[in-house]
C-alpha cells in the first residue's frame, strides 16, 4: 500500500525530535519490540510459582511489596538475561576471550547459533513475503519446507553424484519440491478461487502426515532403523560449518544461499517487470486487472517462488544442522513456516527488513532455549513474544496512542485479500 | 440446503461457462473414484467373500435393544457401490445440476470410504476383524461432528456480521486448556463449559477489539490470536500443567441417557445417550438458527455482514453488533474446546489438529448457513472417524496416508466450492464509521 501512497513533501522538514518521535514504520517496529516483551514478562510474572507466592505475600510482612517486586523482576530480569546470553554473547566469557585469548569457540557459539538459525528462516520468510507482496497469504510455508527439505535429503542422501554437482542438485530438488507443493494451492485459487489460507493450511496437516510416511518407509528410512528418522546426507551433499568442523560453531556455507536469496528478492521486487506486477496486484488488484495483468499468471508465479523458497529453507535447515529428517522436522514451534509469517510482517515484507526481524527472531529462539535451560522457563514464550510483537505491529495504531506518538502511522500489513474472496 | 435469495453477481469465476467446466471436472473425479472402488475393492475382492455390520455398541451393559448383525457378500456390495458412484458422476457430467454437487462429492468420498472399510474387513481377508461395528463408528463421527458444529455456528455468527473468525482454533485451544483445569480441579464439567465460555469470549473480544477499533486485518490478528493461544498453552503446559498434574487429571464427562429414547438401536447410542455438550450443541444449533433468520436481531446481523452502511443509515449500531456476535461467536467456540476436552480427556498440546480450520471449511460448504454447516460438518466428522476405523483393520495403506484424508476433502470441497457459494458481502472488509 505505502508503495503507492503519496510520499510526504520533502521540502517542508519536520525537526529531528518530531521526525524521530512521529510514528514511523522502524518506530513502531521497536515499540511493538517493547510492547512484546512487557507482555511475556507479564507471562512469567503471572505463572512462575516463586513470583506468586511473593506477591501472595504483600500482605504479611512490612516489606511484602518491595520484596514481591524484587522477586518479579529478578525471575523476569534471569529470563531476559538468558535470552541475551544464549543468543548473542556472554559478557563474562566475552572478556574471559578478549583477555585471555582462550575459549572463543565457547564465546562464539550464542551468535553462531542464532546465524544458523536465522539462515533459513530468512529464506523462508522472504518467500511468505513474495506473496504477501502479491496479497497473498502462504501459511503453508511450513508444509512447502517440509516437502522441499524431504526432496533435496532425497536427492542428497539416496543418489551418488560427484562433489561438485551434489549440493547444488540437492538444493535445486529442494527448491522444486517446494514449488510442486506451493503451486497447487497457487492454482487452486487462480482456477477456482479456493481461499489460499484455507488450502495451504490444509496441506500443513497433509505434509506432516506425508513427513512421518516418507521417514517410516523403506527406501528413504535410515537402514537398520525402526524409528522415524531418515537417511543421513552425503558429505558432499552437506552444507559445510563456515570455520571447519573441529570449530564446533554450526553455522555455515547456508548463510551465502541466504544472501543469494535476498539479493534476488531485492532485484525481483525492486528492479523486474514481474515483480511490479506482484506489487501492483498485491496493492490493488482492480488496477491490476484494468491494466491488464494476468491476474492468475501472478498468482501461481508468486506462490511458485514462495513454495520454491520455502523447500530451499528446508533443506538448507536440514543440510546446514542436523543432515537428516525426523519426524519431528519443523513440526510445532519448530516450524519456521509459521516463524516466517510473522517475520514476514515484522520486516514489512521487504528483504532488509526481513534479515532484521529474522535475526531478532532467531534470537529470541535460540536464546529462549538458553532460558529454558538456565531458569526452567519454556522455550514456547519466545513464540508468545513473537506473536505479540506481530499482534501490535499489525495495530499501528494502537502502538501510536499507547506511546502517544504524533502523525498517522504507516501501514503497510493490511493485505488486499480480506475475507473469503471470489 | 437453503436457497440463496440474493442474486450472485456473475464474475469471472461465476460464469456460466466456468461453473459447467468445474461441474465436469467434479464429474471426472467422482467417475474416477467410482472406477477405482469398482476395480480394485469390488472386481479385486475374491467372489464369495463377506462382511457384516454390526449395531452392538463395544460396552453393551444398558446399551440399546440388540439388533442381530447384517452380513453380506463383500464382492458385489463392492461392485454395486462402484457402480453407484460412477452412476453419481455420470448424472453430474450430463445434467450439471447448479445445487448440492459438492454436497455429491462429498456422500462419493463417503461410500469411497465404507467400500475401502468393507474390502479391508473382508473374510476371509488379511483382517482378523471381519465385521464393522456400525453404532461405534457413528458414536466417535458423533464427538468430532459436535466440535466442527459448535466451530462453524462459532463462524457464522462472526461472518454473518462481517467479521472472519479464523481464530476458531485458537478458541478450541484456549477452551480445552481451561475446560482441563476447571474439570480436574472442581470435577463438574459445567463450570468447565463456563469457564470455557468466557475464556472463549474473550479471545473473540480481543479479535473484534483489533478488527474493529483499529481495522487491522482480520485474517492476521487470527492467525496470531492461534499461534500466540498454541504457543501459550504449550507454555503453560509445561509451566503449570506438567508440575502440578491434578490440573489434568483427563477425566471425560460422562453420558446422560435419554430414558426410553436411547434404547433404539443405532440411533439411542448416537442421538440420546451423549454428554451434555451434545445437548448442548443441539439447543444451541437450534437457538443460531432461530436467531438469525426469524428475529429482528438477526436480520439486523445479516444487514451489518451484507451491507453495513446502509444498516447503519437506518439506525443499525454497526461496530457494536459486530462486538456482540464475535464475542458470542469465539464463546461458542470456547464452549466447543471444553466438548473436544470433555470427549478427548487430558489436554495435549495440539490435539485439536486443525479442527478450528476443518470448521471453517464446514460453515463455507454450509454457505454460512447452519442446516449446511450440519451436513458439512457430518460428512466431514464422518470421514475422520472413517479415517481412523480403517486403522484397526489391517489395510495395507499406511496409517499416514490414511490420515491425510480429511485435510484432502477439505480441500476439494473448498476448490470445488469457492465462486459457487457467496459469503456476506462485508465479510472481512472493516468499517469504518461515519
Amino acid at each position: 500500500m505505502s508503495d503507492l501512497a503519496v510520499p510526504p513533501l520533502r521540502n517542508q522538514k519536520p525537526s529531528l525530535w518530531a521526525r524521530y518521535t512521529s510514528a514511523n514504520p522502524l518506530l513502531i517496529a521497536a515499540l511493538a519490540l517493547v510492547l512484546g516483551l512487557v507482555f511475556g514478562a507479564i507471562v512469567i510474572a503471572v505463572t512462575t510459582p516463586v513470583v506468586l507466592d511473593a506477591w501472595r505475600g504483600i500482605f504479611h510482612h512490612w516489606d511484602g511489596l518491595p520484596h514481591a517486586l524484587n522477586v518479579t523482576f529478578d525471575n523476569v530480569g534471569a529470563a531476559y538475561r538468558a535470552i541475551f546470553t544464549g543468543s548473542v554473547v556472554d559478557p563474562q566469557g566475552f572478556w574471559h576471550s578478549l583477555t585471555t585469548g582462550k575459549g572463543w569457540p565457547n564465546t562464539l557459539t550464542p551468535i553462531s547459533e542464532t546465524l544458523t538459525y536465522a539462515t533459513p528462516l530468512v529464506i523462508v520468510s522472504i518467500g511468505v513475503g513474495i506473496a504477501f507482496q502479491t496479497g497473498l497469504f502462504n501459511i503453508g510455508a511450513n508444509g512447502q519446507a517440509v516437502i522441499g527439505g524431504i526432496a533435496g535429503t532425497v536427492i542428497g542422501s539416496m543418489i551418488n553424484l560427484p562433489t561438485f554437482i551434489h549440493l547444488p542438485f540437492s538444493l535445486i530438488g529442494a527448491i522444486v519440491g517446494g514449488m510442486v507443493c506451493g503451486a497447487i494451492p497457487g492454482l487452486l485459487k487462480a482456477y477456482t478461487g479456493a481461499h489460499e489460507v484455507i488450502v495451504t493450511l490444509m496441506f500443513n496437516y497433509v505434509t506432516y502426515a506425508f513427513l512421518l510416511f516418507a521417514v517410516l518407509s523403506t527406501p528413504f528410512q535410515q537402514p537398520g532403523q525402526s524409528n522415524d528418522i531418515s537417511r543421513t546426507l552425503d558429505p558432499s551433499a552437506i552444507l559445510a560449518p563456515l570455520f571447519g568442523t573441529s570449530s564446533g560453531l554450526r553455522v555455515s556455507y547456508g548463510i551465502f544461499v541466504a544472501i543469494a536469496v535476498v539479493v534476488f528478492a531485492w532485484w525481483l521486487l525492486d528492479r523486474s517487470s514481474l515483480g511490479f506486477d506482484f506489487r501492483v496486484a498485491g496493492a490493488n488488484p482492480s488496477a491490476a486487472r484494468a491494466s491488464g495483468i494476468n491476474a492468475r499468471y501472478v498468482i501461481v508465479v508468486s506462490f511458485l517462488i514462495s513454495g520454491g523458497l520455502a523447500g530451499l529453507a528446508g533443506f538448507v535447515q536440514v543440510a546446514s544442522t542436523t543432515h537428516y529428517i525426523d519426524g519431528g522436522f519443523l513440526i510445532g514451534n519448530a516450524g519456521i513456516g509459521f516463524t516466517a509469517i510473522t517475520v514476514a510482517l515484522l520486516g514489512r515484507n521487504r528483504p532488509m527488513g526481513i534479515v532484521w526481524a529474522s535475526l531478532l527472531f532467531a534470537a529470541l529462539s535460540v536464546g529462549g532455549r538458553n532460558m529454558q535451560a538456565s531458569t526452567g522457563i519454556p522455550l514456547d514464550l519466545a513464540t508468545v513474544i513473537q506473536s505479540a510483537i506481530v499482534l501490535f505491529v499489525a495495530t499501528p495504531v494502537l502502538v501510536k496512542e499507547i506511546f502517544r506518538l504524533k502523525k498517522a502511522p504507516t501501514s503497510t500489513l493490511q493485505l488486499a485479500t480480506t475475507g473469503w474472496g471470489t | 440446503m437453503g436457497n440463496v435469495s440474493l442474486v450472485t453477481p456473475v464474475t469471472e469465476s461465476n460464469s456460466p461457462v466456468a461453473r459447467n467446466r468445474r461441474t465436469r471436472v467434479i464429474a471426472g473425479i467422482i467417475m474416477a473414484i467410482g472406477l477405482f472402488s469398482l476395480f480394485v475393492f469390488g472386481l479385486g475382492t475374491h467372489a464369495g467373500s463377506h462382511a457384516s455390520l454390526t449395531f452392538d455398541p463395544l460396552n453393551p451393559t444398558n446399551g440399546p435393544w440388540h439388533l442381530a448383525a447384517l452380513t453380506f457378500d463383500a464382492h458385489w456390495t463392492n461392485i454395486g457401490l462402484g457402480i453407484v458412484m460412477i452412476a453419481i458422476g455420470v448424472e453430474v457430467f450430463w445434467r450439471e445440476p447448479r445445487r448440492f454437487v459438492m454436497g455429491r462429492f462429498g456422500i462419493v468420498a463417503l461410500l469411497f470410504l465404507f467400500t475401502l472399510l468393507v474390502w479391508s474387513a473382508r473374510g476371509p481377508g488379511p483382517s482378523p476383524i471381519n465385521y464393522i461395528n456400525v453404532t461405534s463408528l457413528l458414536v466417535s463421527a458423533s464427538a468430532t461432528v459436535m466440535v466442527l458444529i459448535f466451530g462453524s455456528l462459532s463462524g457464522i455468527m462472526c461472518e454473518r456480521a462481517g467479521v472472519v473468525n479464523i481464530a476458531i482454533e485458537g478458541q478450541f485451544i484456549a477452551g480445552a486448556f481451561l475446560g482441563s483445569m476447571i474439570a480436574s480441579t472442581t470435577g463438574n464439567f459445567f463450570y468447565a463449559a463456563v469457564g470455557g465460555i468466557v475464556v472463549g469470549g474473550l479471545v473473540g473480544l480481543v479479535l473484534a477489539f483489533f478488527s474493529l477499533r483499529y481495522q487491522s486485518d482480520q485474517i492476521i490478528v487470527g492467525i496470531v490470536l492461534v499461534t500466540m493461544l498454541s504457543s501459550l498453552s504449550s507454555y503453560l503446559n509445561l509451566q503449570v500443567l506438567t508440575p502440578f498434574p491434578n490440573f489434568n487429571t483427563g477425566n471425560t464427562a460422562s453420558n446422560i441417557a435419554i430414558p426410553l429414547l436411547h434404547k433404539i438401536p443405532l440411533i439411542g447410542p448416537v442421538f440420546f445417550n451423549q454428554n451434555g455438550f451434545w445437548y448442548a450443541m443441539l439447543i444451541l444449533l437450534g437457538v443460531v438458527s432461530f436467531a438469525l433468520f426469524k428475529t429482528q436481531y438477526g436480520l439486523h446481523v445479516r444487514a451489518v455482514g451484507e451491507h453495513p452502511k446502509a444498516a447503519a443509515t437506518v439506525g443499525i449500531h454497526v461496530i457494536r453488533l459486530r462486538y456482540i456476535n464475535v464475542v458470542l461467536g469465539g464463546a461458542i467456540a470456547g464452549l466447543g474446546g471444553v466438548a473436544f476436552m470433555a470427549t478427548q480427556g487430558q489436554f495435549q498440546v495440539g490435539y485439536t489438529s486443525g479442527l478450528g480450520y476443518i470448521a471453517l471449511a464446514a460453515m463455507i460448504f454450509g454457505r454460512w448457513r447452519p442446516s449446511g454447516a450440519v451436513v458439512a460438518s457430518i460428512i466431514f466428522g464422518l470421514s475422520v472417524a472413517l479415517s481412523y476405523e480403517l486403522v484397526t483393520y489391517s489395510v495395507p495403506v499406511s496409517l499416514y496416508v490414511l490420515q491425510m484424508f480429511p485435510y484432502l476433502i477439505t480441500i476439494a470441497v473448498v476448490a470445488g466450492l469457492i465462486g459457487r457459494v457467496r459469503p456476506p458481502a462485508a465479510d472481512g472488509q472493516p468499517y469504518i464509521p461515519g
